[in-house]
């Protein structure tokens, strides 16, 4: 017997009791369905984590300093003042794997232009900050080292500033006040939309040597602090930079075996918090999927169940005629193979038309990967299969003779 | 060498306390090209001693031989095969498997001997045509009388050129005239050389037959060789 007649066979079997059948491989065609399009959004939500960490450039290592700790309560991380300006510029000099550093210190204050105020970010920092951050000013231009070493009164704005404050007119060569100081707009930054938590629209740069003279001022043990260091090492030489980067702070805030008072973070380490919780979020959203697909598996079970028992008469006379075990076993196990494939194909569709209806309508990022395709076709075989074989064995272990008698 | 051969056959069946004993030490020859009636009332055997020449069951002990192949020690698929190609069935109910046109019945056991493609068409159409329903042949089975269906349940008994037909109340749900159609259909596979073997509780049917075996509590306990009969075809 050949495969095309078997197939013929199963087909046939399925074909004469369509409703059913169809109800059947809907419950197949919803699980599938879902599979695909819990995990388009779950790998979504991933690609979304992923373009957002590496949105603010590549190979960077953050560095901030420790937490205060105040009668054993802990201010949190980056409070303590133990980071300054000068270890930035160490790391620039001493540390051969790192590209380049940018030391920043970010504080909120009111921004005024004309009668119009806002509150924002201000963000001091050094040239070399556009670079590192791959974010350039789209009017204008970032401030340069001369203007860094001058401590000049310059000011790049974000666009949501450049809204707020110009209500999109022209801000370049404007004068505006941070905190009452008066400085010049010189550049208006591209727009970056939110990254890692922060929008990035809404902050004003200014150089760092600038903010310690007129903004922040400084700090009383250590001088020029700063809230952080972005430093960005030469490409898959992190491990050597994060190496050096430590070694070297240890000797300059002499650290010998108490706690460091600093710590970095690669972009490598961030990745991987985001693609962890990504990683929860798809498993959920898969494992979801996954019930209702093996309740459409228990659902091809119970029609292969009870079409066995109504065609007992038929696999009698199969039988009677010359059908052997095999011959029964596989006419039902292809018939439930086909449902299966046949659910499994249409809920392929559907899904990744689900997918893309979630990307247009809802405005989420799905990502429908092959594997999931590949994934979700092997395991509407692997249900047709599991599900279609006891059925099946029961069918092909019929005694002929009780099956000729039954009505 | 017999066609059949049956020495001191049990069946016995576990239902419950006591074993019921449904064939009770019996023996049978059946010569190639007879045409044998087996007859009894229900409860007698018969039926039982039918599922055993059909090889849809095995005794519980004893030996038989069909063509001198010992069927008593035959695995499951070897008794598919004998049935496939060596016996085919008549049943009262005609057995049609009815979302199949006559020639998809006819084919049925075509397709599990493995004939494939044109070969299977005409050897099912040939039937068919041998039977007297060649017209009929895209019918489905409630498209067709009785006695339509009955014919393509003998075409498809026939398709596989077996040595027995084995046919169980073949008149039963047949009218009078149609019953005797039916039964000059079974001459005439006598003389082309087939062996039958009518199970019935009919005597009019069993009157066809040039043998009539009688079976009672899982014996035989009548052997009755009749005269050929002449001018019993329609």
């Amino acid at each position: 017997m050949n495969i095309l007649q078997l197939f013929s066979i199963a087909w046939q079997g399925i074909l004469s009791n369509r409703l059913r059948s169809g109800l059947t491989v809907l419950g197949i065609i919803i699980g599938i369905a879902s599979v695909i399009t819990l995990l388009g959004i779950g790998e979504g939500a991933k690609a979304e984590a992923e373009k957002q960490v590496t949105a603010l450039g590549v190979n960077l290592i953050y560095i901030r300093p420790g937490s205060v700790g105040t009668g054993g309560i802990s201010q949190g991380q980056g409070t303590a003042p133990t980071l300054t300006y000068e270890d930035a510029q160490a790391i620039k000099e001493n540390c051969p794997a790192v590209q380049a550093v940018a030391a920043q210190y970010n504080s909120t204050y009111q921004v005024q232009f004309e009668e119009n105020n806002t509150s924002t970010s201000v963000t001091a920092t050094e040239p070399s900050y556009p670079g590192i951050r791959n974010f350039f000013p789209k009017r204008g231009r970032f401030f340069n080292d001369s203007e860094m070493n001058e401590a000049a009164r310059v000011a790049v704005i974000g666009d949501a500033i450049t809204e707020n404050l110009f209500h999109g007119d022209n801000p370049i060569g404007r004068r505006i006040l941070i905190r009452g100081e008066l400085f010049e707009v010189i550049g208006e930054m591209e727009h970056k939309g939110v990254a890692q938590g922060n929008d990035m629209d809404d902050q004003v740069f200014i150089p760092i040597t600038t903010g310690y003279t007129t903004l922040f001022g400084l700090n009383q043990v250590t001088g020029r602090s700063v809230r952080s260091i972005l430093v960005q090492s030469h490409k898959d030489q992190d491990m050597q930079a994060n190496f050096q980067i430590t070694n070297l702070l240890r000797l300059r805030h002499n650290i010998q075996t108490e706690e460091d008072d600093f710590t970095l973070r690669t972009q490598a380490d961030i990745m991987q918090t985001a693609q962890s919780i990504t990683g929860v979020f798809s498993l959920l959203l898969g494992a979801t999927a996954g019930i209702s697909l093996l309740v459409g598996g228990i659902g091809i079970m119970n029609i292969m169940l009870v079409s066995v028992t109504e065609r007992t008469r038929e696999i009698g006379i199969r039988k009677a005629i010359g059908a052997k075990y095999g011959d029964i076993l596989s006419q039902f196990v292809i018939e439930a193979l086909l449902m299966a494939l046949t659910g499994g194909v249409l809920g392929i569709l559907l899904g990744v038309v689900g997918s893309h209806s979630i990307s247009t309508f809802a405005k989420w990022t799905t990502v429908v990967t092959p594997i999931s395709v590949i994934l979700s076709f092997c395991v509407s075989l692997a249900i047709g299969l599991f599900f279609g074989i006891y059925p099946a064995r029961k069918a092909a272990k019929l005694d002929p003779i009780l099956a000729l008698r039954s009505e | 060498m017999s066609l059949l051969e049956i020495k001191d056959i049990w069946r016995t069946y576990d239902l419950g306390a006591e074993p019921v004993h449904a064939l009770q030490g019996l023996d049978l020859t059946i010569e190639q090209g007879e045409y044998l009636a087996i007859m009894g009332t229900s409860g007698s055997g018969k039926s039982t001693l039918m599922n055993i020449i059909g090889c849809l069951d095995k005794p519980t002990s004893g030996q038989y031989f069909l063509s001198g192949q010992n069927i008593s020690t035959m695995t499951d698929d070897q008794l598919a095969e004998i049935r496939n190609r060596t016996i085919g069935f008549v049943f009262q109910q005609f057995n049609l498997l009815p979302r199949m046109t006559a020639l998809e019945n006819v084919m049925l056991p075509l397709v599990y001997a493995g004939v494939t493609g044109e070969q299977r068409r005409m050897r099912a159409e040939h039937a068919l045509k041998e039977i007297g329903l060649a017209e009929r042949m895209d019918h489905r089975p409630n498209q067709l009388s009785g006695g339509q269906q009955q014919r393509v349940a003998i075409a498809r008994a026939i398709v596989n050129r077996p040595q027995i037909i084995l046919a169980d109340e073949p008149t039963g749900a047949l009218d009078s005239q149609t019953a005797k159609d039916i039964m000059g259909v079974f001459n005439r596979l006598v003389e082309e050389g087939i062996t039958v073997i009518l199970v019935t509780h009919d005597q009019e049917t069993a009157n066809h037959a040039r043998r009539i075996i009688r079976v009672r509590d899982g014996k035989i306990i009548g052997n009755q060789v009749r005269e050929a009969r002449t001018g019993g075809r329609p």
